[in-house]
């Protein structure tokens, strides 16, 4: 087990074996994304309230979602990071905190652009989903930021990871913000495949597809920028030096 | 399969029902969303290895010409 885990933390170990995966993880995203997008394009019945307006939210859901991971990522990686000292855990948490920002930001502007004919408004500072959603994006820039303002960069792996525990009280929020405050964002709806569901069938099926599209496509863009920061990292060890000789 | 189409005309798949814009402004976005977080990591690896190359091939040839300068 522990000689699993100090493989696990071995950079060189984690490029070969990303090697290995990534044909199959980008493989099996693209022909989720294709499906999941063509299916909503051309054959996602519209919805009996919002029309057509209901193919934005299988992209914001699943976008929406997903963004909920990159906490608790940065967290475990976080932790690994303080405890155990894991260069590759901090490698990978670096690179959360981008795509995370971006992933909050895609869910910002696709909600806005939904809300703005199902709700008649792109914004309401009053309604705890779309703030606690701001904040996450806010407090990623701040991740970002935070890193980049120590120069130390050991003291900087260490105040993300801390930042990045605390950082997991605003995922809470974000969960249950429908439930607590009820303002205007709606709770979610009851996941149902069978046909005679408000939402229908179809619009459940089509939205996990859609996840697990971006699930898959949050990995592979975190393997390559964590793949980039091993190159950089570890330009020194003879693999890597051997690896730029051979390209 | 085709007769599941929403659409009987392509004009029709553009309006989207009145909401084109919306819809096609988020998949639109999402779209730059997943290509610019491929394609960015995918440059900077190009230039991280044509960078290192580079410091190798000048570090490489410094040694070199070091050599016949040492006390051999």
């Amino acid at each position: 087990m522990w000689l699993w885990f100090a493989k696990l933390g071995s950079p060189k170990w984690f490029y070969e074996l990303s090697s290995k995966w990534l044909p199959w993880l980008v493989g099996a995203m693209a022909i989720l994304l294709s499906v999941g997008v063509i299916w909503g394009l051309l054959f996602l019945p519209p919805d009996y309230q919002q029309g057509y307006t209901s193919r934005i939210l299988i992209v914001h859901v699943a976008v929406a979602g997903t963004s909920l991971a990159f906490f608790p990522l940065m967290a475990v990686a976080g932790t690994i990071t303080l405890v155990w000292r894991m260069k590759l855990a901090d490698m990978v948490a670096k690179n959360a905190a981008p795509l995370g920002a971006w992933f909050s930001f895609i869910t910002l502007a696709t909600g806005s652009i939904w809300g703005s004919v199902s709700w008649g408004t792109w914004w309401e500072w009053t309604d705890s989903r779309l703030v606690s959603m701001l904040f996450q994006f806010f407090l990623l820039l701040g991740v970002i930021s935070l890193r980049s303002a120590l120069e130390d960069s050991d003291k900087a792996a260490k105040a993300c990871a801390l930042l990045s525990i605390v950082g997991c009280i605003n995922v809470v929020i974000i969960k249950y913000s429908v439930e607590w405050w009820n303002t205007l964002h709606q709770p979610s709806s009851p996941v149902s495949l069978s046909p005679d569901s408000p939402n229908g069938p179809e619009f459940w099926i089509a939205t996990g597809i859609m996840i697990l599209a971006v699930y898959l496509f949050l990995a592979v863009s975190l393997i390559l920028a964590t793949r980039n920061e091993i190159l950089v990292r570890e330009r020194q060890a003879q693999w890597v030096q051997d690896l730029v000789r051979q390209e | 399969m085709l007769d599941a189409i929403q659409f009987s005309s392509f004009s029709e798949f553009l309006h989207m029902g009145g909401y084109a814009f919306n819809v096609w402004s988020v998949y639109g976005l999402f779209a730059v969303f997943i290509m610019a977080n491929l394609f960015f990591p995918l440059r900077k690896k190009q230039q991280i290895l044509k960078e290192q190359k580079r410091r190798l091939l000048f570090s490489e040839t410094a040694d070199d010409a070091q050599a016949p300068a040492g006390d051999k």
